[in-house]
This record gives structure tokens, sequence and C-alpha cells, in this order.
């Protein structure tokens, strides 16, 4: 096969088990993410669905579905679709109010005490369950999902793809990611062109899911300049459940604020000599030697961003865009792409006006994008009925 | 892939971009000419040139842009050979696939290659594209342009029909995506494609939903499980500069202006025509008619001259200065957009090594409610 050497290398970065210190997300029956740290020896609890022992998903592939049995894991097969076959029933002689179910929740509570399994719970209420057998098949169905949710000690292992990250995110906290939909953020990606060994600029105040995507597409080669407004290395907390290696972010991501992103800028701060030109002690030359390598850093990110040549400028800010792309535009190349993201209409509307009357910009653009899921059951296919109303606006253009 | 270098050299593909609608490749040959109505260009005189230049034409006649190519402005430019793939799908397709750097990637047809340049783009030098097209002439086609565009090590393109003969690799690659006219009777071949010590993925792309309910059916039926179904497009946005709307206040003072002028008029009329009339009846009129016009007339007085100055003089204080009237940018989406390219049906396929073979939860409970109802 063709590059072997190169996939298994691929593989390590790749990694597509859980190890420990990963972060994972973990869905439960009643459809509820959670993001949870799964390091060796511990006990991950996920309240009403029980504990387990960490351990037990260690170097398992994701993606598993799992119940909880004890403190230990049994993996579920995978489901598939369930065929529903139609009957006569019509739900025509179901009316509201009427009293269906004699059992009691406090009997429920102690069946789900003495440790009877899930099935058995929803096997019981439904054999006591009055009116069952007069609804049609899709109500039956229906209602074991309800109970399923409800009862069942399982949870499903997400992968940690970038799509996966973007959703949980996204129905976690959507302020905080600038409402960017996962469409959106591929659509970005894609637009600024972002390939393994490509050179970028970023501003990201949608909580590092553009570094995210970034980083991750780059794949450990090629280089990334953020632009961030605090005057220490930015948290991008979307990255922590990307699980990056270390190498992988080190080698390619440096950050800049908007100050220091200035060429007029001038540090201000302690001295990198001793002042009296001696060094008196061993803990004066560890300072001045980590002060140094902050410093040093610090000029060579100014001295590469100032070199320009950038393959692509991402701005997904909440300043006023066009004099951040006023500001950052001259560092890229001939022919790089600009791809600025809002949830909003208007900022991008403004900017678009501006950028076509400079000579820098071409074919300056605005879409929106637009996603719609469906559910796919035999029989039951149609689009969901709750969705989200927009994905939020993209603008791109090319620096010319 | 395509060049990197800071200038076009000859042998490059440059991109031509002469209006937003009209963008071209190029493939930069010295000796050889490039003419469209926005001038006349030599290949030669492109050498050299930085990649996003401005460059006129010799004869005067205009001026194009020679950008660098990316798979998406190959996808704007390239030559169609069959219906192709656009940005919102190929984004989408590939990162619900989770398609980066190193993946392995099996795409079936090639068809234009607009997929192909987006996958390979990605998965850059470290992964590999298995590409399938069976009619032979395109794959030919493909396989010239891949050569040309620097993708030959990246991408093994096949001339095969998959839904007969399968794919050449097995337990291989991260995802594998579908567009085909019958994807069914080639998933169960994705099956043996795809590599089984990890979550992997398919994508099917079909634009009639009779296909999705047959795909479906046939991935439920190979063991893919969380079969879901998108439908994504990209809508676009129009900027107007409009100039911002008069206020209601001058509105109102212009209607009240030309009704007053109106009444104005009415009356001039009134008074002219019966001065008209008493000058050609002065002899014959009688004293109550005289008294009438006289009335009307002394009506005109009072209503005209009082009203009149106050009104004109408010009016001419609030209408602004017409000098450059105020813009404002507005967006709205465009009237003629894509409604439709195709439906994503996508699936996973579990590892099955960590998959024991156990009584299923449902298959439990489908007998007990099969027992409860009879």
């Amino acid at each position: 096969m063709d590059g072997d050497a190169n996939v298994q290398s691929f593989d390590l970065i790749n990694n597509n088990t859980v190890q420990s210190g990963d972060t994972v997300l973990i869905k439960l029956p009643n459809g509820e993410t959670r993001s949870v740290k799964v390091d060796r020896d511990s006990t991950i609890s996920l309240g009403r669905i029980g504990s387990f022992y960490a351990d037990e998903l260690l170097d398992k592939p994701h993606g598993l579905t799992y119940e909880i049995t004890g403190k230990t894991l049994k993996v579920l097969p995978p489901r598939t679709l369930q065929e529903v076959e139609d009957t006569d029933a019509t739900n025509e002689l179901i009316n509201d109010g009427e009293l269906v179910q004699p059992l009691t929740l406090s009997e429920i509570e102690a069946l789900k005490r003495s440790g009877t399994h899930a099935s058995d719970i929803i096997r019981t209420q439904i054999e006591k369950h009055t009116n069952y057998s007069l609804k049609n098949e899709y109500s039956k169905e229906k209602y074991k999902q309800r109970k399923e949710a409800k009862y069942s000690k399982t949870f499903t292992v997400v992968e940690p793809t970038l799509f996966n990250v973007c959703e949980y995110w996204y129905n976690k906290d959507q302020n905080r990611i600038r409402d960017l939909r996962a469409d959106t953020l591929s659509q970005l990606l894609n637009m600024a062109n972002v390939r393994p060994g490509g050179r970028y600029i970023a501003v990201d105040d949608a909580s590092g899911l553009v570094v995210s995507g970034i980083l991750e597409r780059l794949g450990g080669e090629g280089r990334l300049i953020t632009i961030c407004d605090v005057d220490c290395p930015p948290a991008y907390p979307a990255m922590v459940q990307m699980n990056f290696k270390k190498e992988q972010v080190s080698s390619v991501l440096t950050s800049l604020n908007w100050a220091t992103a200035q060429e007029d800028y001038v540090p201000i701060g302690a001295s990198l000599e001793s002042t009296s030109g001696v060094i008196r002690s061993e803990r004066q030359r560890i300072r001045l030697d980590k002060r140094r390598v902050v410093s040093d850093a610090l000029t060579s990110a100014r001295e590469e961003l100032f070199a320009g040549e950038f393959d692509g400028l991402i701005i997904a800010s909440i300043y006023d865009p066009f004099p951040v792309v006023e500001m950052l535009s001259p560092y890229l190349g001939g022919s790089a792409s600009i791809v600025v993201q809002s949830p909003y209409a208007q900022p991008l509307t403004d900017l678009q006006a501006k950028m076509r009357t400079s000579p820098h910009f071409l074919g300056p653009s605005i879409t929106e994008s637009w996603l719609r899921r469906y559910q796919v059951l035999p029989g039951r296919t149609h689009p969901t009925m709750n969705t989200t109303g927009s994905g939020g606006f993209l603008l791109h253009a090319i620096k010319v | 892939m395509w060049s990197t270098d800071r200038e076009v050299a000859a042998g490059d593909v440059v991109i031509i971009w002469q209006t937003r609608d009209i963008i071209q490749p190029l493939l930069i040959t010295p000796g050889k000419d490039l003419n469209s109505r926005f001038g006349h260009y030599r290949h030669a005189d492109l050498i050299g040139v930085p990649y996003g230049s401005k460059v006129g034409s010799s004869n005067g006649k205009g001026f194009i842009h020679v950008l660098r190519p990316t798979p998406e402005l190959w996808t704007m430019a390239l030559p169609h050979r069959t219906q192709i793939l656009y940005l919102a799908d190929i984004a989408f397709i590939t990162s619900w696939l989770n398609i980066r750097r190193g993946s392995r990637v099996i795409e079936a047809g090639t068809g234009s290659g607009s997929f192909s340049h987006s996958v390979v783009r990605t998965i850059g030098s470290a992964g590999h594209l298995w590409s399938y097209e069976f009619h032979e002439v395109r794959a030919e086609k493909a396989r010239e342009e891949f050569n040309r565009h620097g993708m030959a090590d990246i991408v093994t393109l096949t001339h095969r029909n998959v839904c007969k003969d399968g794919f050449t690799v097995t337990d291989t690659v991260d995802s594998v995506f579908l567009d085909l006219p019958a994807p069914w009777d080639a998933v169960e071949h994705a099956k043996k494609a795809l590599r089984k010590d990890c979550t992997t993925r398919i994508c099917c792309f079909s634009p009639c939903m009779e296909q999705v309910l047959r795909t479906v059916t046939a991935l439920n039926d190979a063991g893919f499980t969380d079969i879901t179904m998108y439908e994504t497009l990209l809508k676009p946005h129009d900027v107007h500069q409009i100039p911002v709307p008069i206020s209601l206040s001058d509105i109102v003072d212009k209607l009240k202006k030309s009704e007053f002028k109106r009444e104005e008029k009415r009356l001039r009329q009134i008074a002219n025509s019966s001065k008209r009339k008493r000058d050609s009846s002065v002899d014959k009129d009688d004293g109550s008619k005289k008294a009438k016009t006289d009335d009307d007339t002394s009506n005109t007085a009072e209503i005209g001259p009082a009203a009149v100055p106050v009104t004109i003089q408010s009016i001419t204080e609030t209408t602004p200065v017409p000098s450059q009237p105020a813009k404002v940018n507005l967006s709205k989406p465009m009237q003629e957009v894509r409604g439709h390219t195709s439906y994503l049906t996508f699936a996973r396929l579990l590892p099955i090594s960590f998959s024991p073979q156990m009584p299923d939860l449902d298959e439990n409970m489908v007998k007990s409610d099969t027992a409860s109802s009879s």
C-alpha cells in the first residue's frame, strides 16, 4: 500500500483510542453530552446513570456504547434500525388523562434500587400499561425510547472529531463560540484553504474553536499565529476536547496580542541583563533566563508576522472587522484567502462595502450557511422538527 | 499540489479571474496567448509575476487577476465533465467524515474532480485518496488533470465500476464517499475497504429521496449505524448601497406643501375664471351673482395669504440641503440561488473486534412486547 510508513506515524497523532489524560465527550441516553476527563485509576461519575472505573475506557476505540454494570462497563453491540410493522392499531381509542399505569413511582424506584435491568423495568411497565396494545406501532416505539432514555444505564463515547466537538459546544453554549455551527466551521476552513504545511493568521474570539480547526487541519505541520486581546497566551477552551498532542500544538501555534502585534510596539518591562552587570545568584540567573526565553519568543513571533507572506487570514472576532482586516492583511501573500465569520449579517455587510472599494481585495462575498437534518427511520423519514435558525455568516475575499 | 512559489513560473496552472463569473484555469505555456474580451495577454508576460497580481492587457483593453489555484477556485473554474460538488457539500462531507491530515479516503466516482482536489489538499502528502471512475474517457481526463496538478503521489485513480467489481483496497480506509447513481450496490464493497480497528464513516450523495431510502436500507443491512441525513446550502447575500430613506417628518412636510400648492392653484384658477366671466359678462350680471364672486375672492384673500407665509416658511426651513445624500449598506439573500444539490446520507461503522456477540437489549424488548400485545 502507498505511504505505509507515513500512515503509521499518523495513527500516533490521530489517536483512535482513549488515553489516560484525555477529555472525552460522553453522550447519555437522554441525548445530553458531557465532557469528562479520563485519568487512570480514577472513577468517573455520570450522576443518575451511575459511576465506573475510568480504566475501563482506556485503549478502547471511540464511538462505542457501554452499559454500566456495577463499576465496570459492558460494550453494547451496535444498534440497527428497526423496521416497524404496521398493525391495525391507530391510537383511536386512546384518550388523554386516563390512568394507564398502575405501577407507582415508588414501585419503579424500588425496582431501580433492587438493581433490576432497565429492559426489565420497561417490560414490567409495558405489561402493566392498560392501553399499550391500543397504541399503533410508532407510538409503541416512541414509548419504549422515552422509557429507555429514563432508565437505561448506557452511554456512548463520542469521537473527538472537530464536527462533534463543535456540535458539543454549539449545544452547550453557542454564544461562547460566536454561534459557529459545524457546517459553517467546515466552510470557513475550506474557504481559507487550510492545508498541512500552510501558514495562517487567526483571530479567534470563539473559545478556540477556529484555532482547533486550523490546528487539526495542519496536523502538526505549518504555522499559526493568533492575535488575542489578553496579555498572556490565550485560553482556547475548545481545544480541550480535541485532545491535541503537545507536539501538534507547540511546534505550530504562537500568539501575539493587539499591542505586541503593532509594528511600533516597544516592550517595557524588566531588563534582561542584571543591573549591576554581574549575576549574583543562581535564582537570579534562572529568572533572567526565563525572561529571555519569553522575550525571544515574542521577538521571533513579531518578526515572523511582520515578514508576512502568510497563506490565509481567518477572523472570528468581537471587534470591528474592517480595522482587523486592514491591520493584518498586509502580512498576507498575494492570492491568499481572507475569511471573516460573524453571527450577524450587518458587520459583514459594512465590511464588504468597505473592502470592495479597496484595490487590495478581490471578490469579497457574503454567504449564510443553511443546514437541514433529517430523521431517517424506515417509513418515518422527515426533517427534524427543531432546528437552528441560521448557521451564521462568512465573508470571503482574496488578497491581491 | 499546485505551486507554492511567490511568482508564476512556466508550467504552472494559474486561475485567471476576469470577473466574478468568468474564472478560468490556465496552464502557463510560453509562446501561447490568452485572448478574451478583457484583452490580449502573452503567457510569457505572466511568468515572474507574483501570484495575486493585477495584470493589464497588452492592447490596453482591460485587466485580469492572476491567482494561485485553490480547490475552491478550482471548483469555480474547472471544466465540467459531470455535475459537480460545490463548497457547502464538500466542506460538510469533509467535516462529518473527519477527513484531515493523513486520512485515507475512497471516492467513487471521480467525476470532474471537484471533491478530489479538496480532499487531496486536506489530507496532504501523509494521506491517500483512492478515486474510482467507471467512465473511461472521464477517468483519463481526470488522470491527466491530477498529474498536471502534482497530485499523482496522493491519488490512485482506477477506471472501474465499483458497484460491480468493488474497490482495490481492503481494511484500509478511514472513510468512503459514494457519488453514484446506485450507491446501495457499493455499500458492501465499501464495508470491505474500510479499516476495522476504529470507527470509520461513509457518506452517500444522492439527489433523490428514493435513492436515500434504498441507501439507508443497504447501510442498515450491512451493519452501519447512526444513520443520519443532511441537506446543506450556501445562501449568498448581495450588498446594496442605498440612500438613507428621508425621515417621515420630511414626507409630512412634502405632502403638506404639495397640498398647499394644489389649493393655491385651485384658488388661482377660480379667481382667474371669475375674472374672465366678470370681464365678458360685466353688463349682463346681476348684483347677487357679483356679490357671490366677491365673497369668493374675499375668501381667497383670507385663506391664501394668511396661511401661506407660515407654511412656506416652515417647509423651507426643514427641507435638507440637497447635497450628497447619506448612503447605507444593506444586504439581502440573492434571488436566484441553488435550492437543492443532493441529500447527504451518513453512517458509521464501529470496530467489530470490540463488539462482543451478545443478546440485544432491543431484541429482548421486541420479543417481550409481541408477547404482551398478543
